[in-house]
C-alpha cells in the first residue's frame, strides 16, 4: 500500500511541475490591475472598431491612455458578466456593452453593481439623447449607463417586388393597408409579404407593442400580455397568417436569406438590418426601400424601437474614473459616433442627426435618404419597461404567438401565457 | 482481444465462402440484397459527409453565397480571403496553439491522474473503496452549471484567472474516464501482477511496465475522449479567459457571432480549422479506439 501512495505522490509531482511550466508559458497578466492608465472593455464584433477609433482620439489629449478591447460574442458577454457579478464582481472589465432589453434586468438583479454615471456628471449630456434611451438606463432618477446605439424601426421592402405587383409602398399608412398590399403582392407575384419565425421569435410583436407605448409589462411592472395593445398586435399577425402572407423562416439566417433572395417582399425591423442586408445581399443593391412602421389607426404613432445597446461601468472596476472619462468622450464625440454609422450601428446621440451622413441619399436603397427617416423617429419612440423578467416574458409571448398561429383564440392564448408568466416570476 | 476478433472474423468469412459455393442459385437474391444495402449505406454516407462538405463550401465562398437560392454547391475561390480575414479577427495561429497546448497537456495529465485512480480502484482492496468509487460516479450527476460560479470564485481568489492552469485544472479528475479505465483494468489478470510481485517488481514498476502497456487500447479510447472534451470545451474557458490572445477555438469562434452581422466565410473557415486536428487525432488512435471500445463492451 505504501508503494501506491508513493506512486500517487510521484504523479502528483509530475502534474504540479507540468503546471508550473504551463503557467510560465501562459499570459498571466490578467485583469490589468494596478495599471492605472489601462481600461478594458467587453464588446461584440461591429462595436470593436468604434471603441478603438474612440481610444485613438481620446489618446490625443490623454497620451498615456490605453484601451484593451476583448472581443466576444453577444451572448458570451452576458455569460461572463453574469458569472463575474454573481462571484461578487470578480474578473470584470471596466466597460461592458449591454443590449437595451438586458439593461434593466442587470440593474435590478445586481443593484449596486454598476457605476452611477449621473453622480459623475453625465446628467448634463442627457438632452443629447432621446428620452426612451436615457429612461432605459435610469433607476430612481439616476443614470447607470451610457446610451449608445438604437434600433429605430421601419419596414424594409423590396422595390422590385412592389413594382411587379404595382403596389406603392408609400401608400401603406396602417397595418390594414399593409395586409391589403400583402394580398395584392401575393396574388400578382406569388411571394409572401413577410418572413416570421412563429415558434421562435416575436420581433414583430415586440415592435408593435413598443409602437403603442407598452410592452410585456406596463409602467408599473405588471404583466400586460392581455392588454388591448397586445391583442391588437396579435390580431395583425393572425390576419397576416390567415391570409397566407407569412413565410415561415426558422432562425435569423433563414429570415435574412428570404429577404435577400427575394422570397418575401418586406421585413419590419430595426435600423441595424441595413448592415445585414448590405453584407449578405450585395447583389441586391438598389432594390430596397424603407417606410415607417404602419400605424394601428390613421395618423397613429409609427415610431418604434427594436434592439440597441448601452455601455455600463461595473462598480468593481478599480479604474472607474478613467473609464467614465473615456465613455463620456465616446458617447458625446461626434466623430466617434459617426464612425459607428460605418459599421451599421445607429447612434442615439441626437446632435449629429443634421450631419451629411444622415441626410445623404443611400445608393443601396435606390437613393432614398433612409437615415434621416430613421433619425426623425427617435424622439417619438415611446419608452417602455423591459424589466428583469424580459427573457421569461418573451418565452411566454412566443408560446402565445405560436398557439395563435396554430388556430387558438387570441384572448385565450394570451390569457394562458399571462397566467403562466405570473406563476413563473412571482 | 484483437486476436479473438480476428478469429471471429475469419470464421464468418469462411462461412460465407462455403455458403457461396453451396448455394449458387441464391446468388441473384444476394446480389439484390447487396445493391439494397449499398444504396442505403451511400445515403447514410452522404447524410453524414454533407455537413463537412457544406463547411468546406462555406470556407471557400463569400459569406453572401451561403444564402443564395438555389444553394451554392461548388467550392469557391475565397479560401485565402476568408483565411486572412479570420486571421485578422481572431489570430488563428495563437488560437490554434492555445487549443493544442491546453488540450494536449490536459490529455497527458488527466490520463495520468485518471489511470492511477482507476488502477487503484480496480486492483487494490482497501476500506472505503466502494464508497470512493460511488462518490466518483455520483459526481458525474452534478451539472457543470452548479459548479461554475464557485469554481470561478476559487480561480479568482487564487489569482489564476486568464491562465492555462485555470482552464485545465478543474476537469483533471474526470469521472467518466476513471470509470472507463477501471472497467478495463478489472479485466487485467491479477495473476500476472502476483507473479511480477514474486519476481520482486515494485508496485510502481508493475503499474508502469506491465499493466499500462497492455492497456493501450483502453488508454487510447480514454485519451480521445479526454481530448474531445477539452477541445470542445466552451463555457469554462469562456468564463475564465479574459483576453483574446488566450482564447481557445470554441471561444474564439463564438466571438465571431455578433448581433446583426456574421461573416459565415470566416466562421466556416474557423470551424474547418478546428475540425482538422480532432480528425487527425482520431485517425491516429482509431484502431486502438475501436478495439478499446469493443474490449470494454465484450466483458
Amino acid at each position: 500500500m505504501k508503494k501506491v501512495t508513493g506512486l500517487v505522490s510521484i504523479s502528483m509531482m509530475l502534474v504540479l511541475s507540468l503546471f508550473l511550466a504551463a503557467c510560465g508559458n501562459g499570459g498571466s497578466d490578467s485583469e490589468g490591475s494596478g495599471d492605472s492608465n489601462k481600461v478594458t472593455a467587453w464588446a461584440w464584433n461591429i462595436n470593436v472598431p468604434v471603441l478603438e477609433k474612440a481610444a485613438e482620439k481620446f489618446k490625443e489629449e490623454n497620451p498615456d491612455f490605453e484601451l484593451e478591447v476583448v472581443e466576444m460574442g453577444t451572448d458570451d458577454v452576458y455569460s461572463k458578466l453574469t458569472t463575474g457579478l454573481q462571484a461578487g464582481g470578480k474578473g470584470l472589465p471596466d466597460i461592458v456593452l449591454v443590449e437595451d432589453d438586458r439593461v434593466q434586468g442587470y440593474m435590478s438583479a445586481f443593484p449596486d453593481a454598476f457605476v452611477n454615471v449621473s453622480d459623475k456628471g453625465f446628467d448634463e449630456m442627457k438632452d443629447s439623447f432621446p428620452s426612451y434611451k436615457t429612461e432605459l438606463v435610469s433607476k430612481d432618477g439616476a443614470m447607470y449607463g451610457f446610451p449608445f446605439d438604437g434600433g429605430p424601426t421601419g419596414v424594409f421592402y423590396r422595390t422590385d417586388i412592389f413594382e411587379e405587383a404595382g403596389v406603392n409602398a408609400e401608400d401603406i399608412k396602417t397595418w390594414d393597408d399593409y395586409i391589403e398590399a400583402g394580398k395584392t403582392i401575393n396574388e400578382k407575384t406569388d411571394k409572401a409579404m413577410i418572413g416570421l419565425d412563429l415558434n421562435g421569435d416575436d420581433g414583430l410583436y415586440r415592435m408593435m407593442l413598443n409602437q403603442q407605448g407598452t410592452f410585456y409589462f406596463d409602467d408599473e411592472k405588471n404583466v400586460a400580455l392581455t392588454s388591448e395593445e397586445s391583442k391588437k398586435a396579435m390580431k395583425v399577425q393572425q390576419k397576416l397568417n390567415e391570409e397566407g402572407l407569412v413565410k415561415e423562416t426558422v432562425g435569423w439566417d433563414a429570415w435574412i436569406s428570404a429577404m435577400t433572395s427575394g422570397d418575401v417582399a418586406t421585413a419590419p425591423s430595426g435600423a441595424w438590418l441595413y448592415g445585414s442586408i448590405t453584407q449578405q445581399g450585395k447583389d441586391t443593391s438598389g432594390k430596397w426601400g424603407l417606410i415607417e412602421l404602419p400605424a394601428f389607426e390613421e395618423g397613429g404613432n409609427r415610431a418604434s424601437n427594436l434592439g440597441g445597446s448601452n455601455y455600463m461601468i461595473p462598480s468593481a472596476s478599480d479604474n472607474a474614473d478613467l473609464a467614465y472619462d473615456f465613455m463620456e468622450f465616446f458617447s458625446t464625440n461626434k466623430d466617434v459616433q459617426l464612425s459607428a454609422m460605418e459599421g451599421g450601428l445607429f447612434p442615439s446621440l441626437n446632435t449629429i442627426y443634421d450631419n451629411e451622413a444622415f441626410t445623404k441619399e443611400v445608393e443601396f436603397f435606390n437613393n432614398q435618404p433612409i437615415w434621416s427617416l430613421l433619425a426623425d423617429e427617435m424622439d417619438s419612440i415611446p419608452a417602455v419597461n423591459y424589466t428583469g423578467d424580459y427573457a421569461v416574458a418573451k418565452d411566454e409571448a412566443v408560446k402565445a404567438q405560436s398557439e395563435i398561429a396554430n388556430g387558438k383564440g387570441i384572448e385565450e392564448a394570451l390569457k394562458a401565457s399571462e397566467d403562466r408568466l405570473k406563476n413563473r416570476i412571482q | 482481444m484483437a486476436k479473438n476478433l480476428e478469429v471471429i472474423e475469419q470464421s464468418t468469412n469462411k462461412l460465407t465462402l462455403a455458403e457461396r459455393q453451396q448455394k449458387k442459385p441464391k446468388k441473384k437474391k444476394n446480389k439484390l440484397k447487396a445493391v439494397w444495402m449499398y444504396t442505403l449505406l451511400s445515403i447514410f454516407l452522404v447524410v453524414s459527409i454533407f455537413p463537412f462538405y457544406w463547411m468546406f463550401i462555406g470556407a471557400t465562398n463569400d459569406s453572401s453565397k451561403m444564402f443564395t437560392n438555389p444553394p451554392t454547391l461548388l467550392p469557391g475561390d475565397q479560401f485565402m480571403t476568408n483565411l486572412t480575414n479570420l486571421n485578422e479577427s481572431i489570430g488563428i495561429f495563437r488560437v490554434l496553439f492555445n487549443s493544442l497546448f491546453v488540450s494536449g497537456l490536459y490529455v497527458v495529465i488527466a490520463l495520468a491522474v485518471c489511470a492511477s485512480a482507476a488502477y487503484v480502484l480496480a486492483k487494490y482492496n482497501f476500506k472505503g473503496k466502494k464508497f470512493i468509487f460511488t462518490a466518483f460516479l455520483l459526481s458525474m450527476m452534478i451539472p457543470y452549471q452548479a459548479t461554475l460560479i464557485p469554481l470561478f470564485q476559487m480561480m479568482s481568489d487564487f489569482n489564476l484567472l486568464n491562465t492555462y492552469f485555470a482552464v485545465i485544472a478543474p476537469q483533471l479528475c474526470f469521472p467518466f474516464a476513471i470509470f472507463l479505465l477501471r472497467q478495463n483494468f478489472l479485466a487485467f489478470p491479477t495473476e500476472l501482477m502476483e507473479s511480477a510481485r514474486l519476481d520482486g517488481a515494485s508496485e510502481t514498476r508493475i503499474f508502469i511496465s506491465i499493466v499500462i502497456p497492455s492497456m493501450r487500447p483502453a488508454l487510447a479510447a480514454a485519451s480521445i475522449f479526454l481530448f474531445m472534451t477539452q477541445w470542445n470545451n466552451f463555457m469554462w474557458p469562456l468564463v475564465v479567459l479574459n483576453t483574446n490572445d488566450m482564447y481557445t477555438f470554441p471561444v474564439a469562434l463564438s466571438s465571431l457571432m455578433g448581433l446583426s452581422y456574421i461573416d459565415y466565410g470566416q466562421v466556416m473557415m474557423g470551424v474547418t480549422l478546428a475540425t482538422v486536428p480532432i480528425i487527425a487525432f482520431f485517425l491516429t488512435l482509431q484502431k486502438q479506439f475501436i478495439s478499446g471500445m469493443l474490449g470494454s463492451a465484450l466483458k
